[in-house]
């Protein structure tokens, strides 16, 4: 039995479970479930690649944002006084969201982070209702197509298009910029010596020996609060990476269920989709706006109450 | 051995799981309780349930990588 752990010890050796850890991204992690995978017909963790240094994922997001920016210009083009059509939707949804992120932010925090948490949510919600249209992740290349029985679905290996948030690079990449704004935004409310008193030093009004017991309690806090601001980026795109991935995968499981009823068994989980494509860009955009809140509010409130000291 | 780590991390995501799931239902069921309190604070209840629950179902994708 001991021996037998060491073997297995050596064989999985900590540099090579970090290397995974780090790695995520990619199969390696995955890589006794991919040929697991492979034989159910599931789908791969990572997005296969079309061209080198393209995966179908990206394609997807390409489309979706030029489709954004280019539905957005197209309605604002003319703006009337009174809007109709498209800029009537376009001035409903920002005004909407604004009303809804200054009732969370306040009105000082919301007018320099708006466009941020709003262009979160939109991009969001729009890359995950695309990734459920027909043909995104069913056309492409695939070996189990059998051409005696084609209205069989066969499994597609490369698919063209694949959902934009099941590929765990875009979802890193939007919760990292996010993290990168976040520490400016932090330090542009707190500065640097505020943004450390934030975090380490005691909150409350104890004197003498309370007052050494409370720092280092509060110092021992803040090394936790840093713990939990780092990992903050990391379970920020995990959550929306594998929402849409499993998303992705029971739609994909459902169609196989039963060959000759593919088109019928996914429908009902195509409204669960929609439902879960639209909560987790609002999980993202509350998420994000608040922990950006717990940061700069309280700044704020120490800024009113000198205030209301002086008046 | 392999089958034991199998086993083991498929344990593993099962608890999360289940861990979740009870989380996330408690965390329902108090946000209904609370909007039928007091329906005028609706809004503000769904944000912060929208939110705990986010949180409480973060762990299970923890589970899933690192299992």
């Amino acid at each position: 039995m001991n021996a037998l752990y060491q073997r297995s010890q050596s064989a999985a050796s900590s540099a090579v479970r970090i290397g995974a850890l780090l790695s995520l991204a990619s199969t390696s992690l995955f890589a006794s479930d991919a040929a697991h995978a492979e034989a159910a017909h599931g789908l791969p963790t990572a997005a296969p690649k079309i061209l080198e240094f393209v995966n179908n994922s990206m394609i997807v997001t390409w489309v979706v944002a030029a489709l954004i920016i280019w539905g957005a210009r197209k309605a604002m083009a003319n703006a009337k006084e009174v809007p109709t059509g498209g800029q009537n939707f376009w001035e409903f949804l920002v005004e909407g969201l604004h009303n809804f992120l200054a009732e969370i932010l306040g009105p000082k925090l919301v007018k320099h982070t708006f466009w941020f948490f709003a262009t979160i949510f939109i991009f969001i919600v729009a890359t995950n209702w695309f990734g459920l249209l027909p043909g995104v992740g069913t056309i492409g290349w695939s070996s189990h197509y059998d051409p005696a029985s084609p209205h069989i679905f066969a499994h597609v290996e490369r698919p063209l298009l694949r959902g934009g948030n099941a590929d765990l690079n875009m979802t890193s990449a939007m919760s990292l910029t996010f993290f990168a704004w976040w520490i400016i935004w932090a330090l542009r409310a707190n500065g640097p010596v505020g943004l450390f008193k934030h975090i380490f030093a005691p909150k409350g009004k104890e004197s003498g020996f309370m007052r050494v017991f409370m720092i280092a309690i509060f110092a021992m806090v803040g090394v936790l609060e840093v713990i939990s601001i780092l990992f903050r980026p990391v379970s920020l795109s995990f959550r929306l990476y594998g929402n849409v991935f499993a998303g992705e995968t029971t739609l994909e499981s459902m169609q196989q269920l039963v060959p000759a009823l593919g088109w019928l068994i996914p429908i009902p989980f195509y409204f669960l989709e929609l439902l879960v494509g639209m909560v987790q860009a609002l999980v993202f955009m509350l998420l994000t706006s608040v922990f950006t809140l717990l940061i700069c509010e309280q700044h704020e409130e120490h800024h009113d109450e000198k205030e209301g000291h002086a008046h | 051995m392999n089958i034991l780590a199998e086993l083991a991390g498929n344990f593993h995501i099962g608890f999360a799981a289940l861990g979740a799931a009870i989380g996330v239902g408690l965390i329902g069921s108090k946000a209904a309780e609370a909007t039928g309190r007091n329906p005028g604070a609706a809004g503000e209840i769904r944000n912060i349930a929208i939110i705990l629950a986010a949180l409480a179902e973060g762990i299970v994708f923890f589970a899933i990588y690192l299992a």
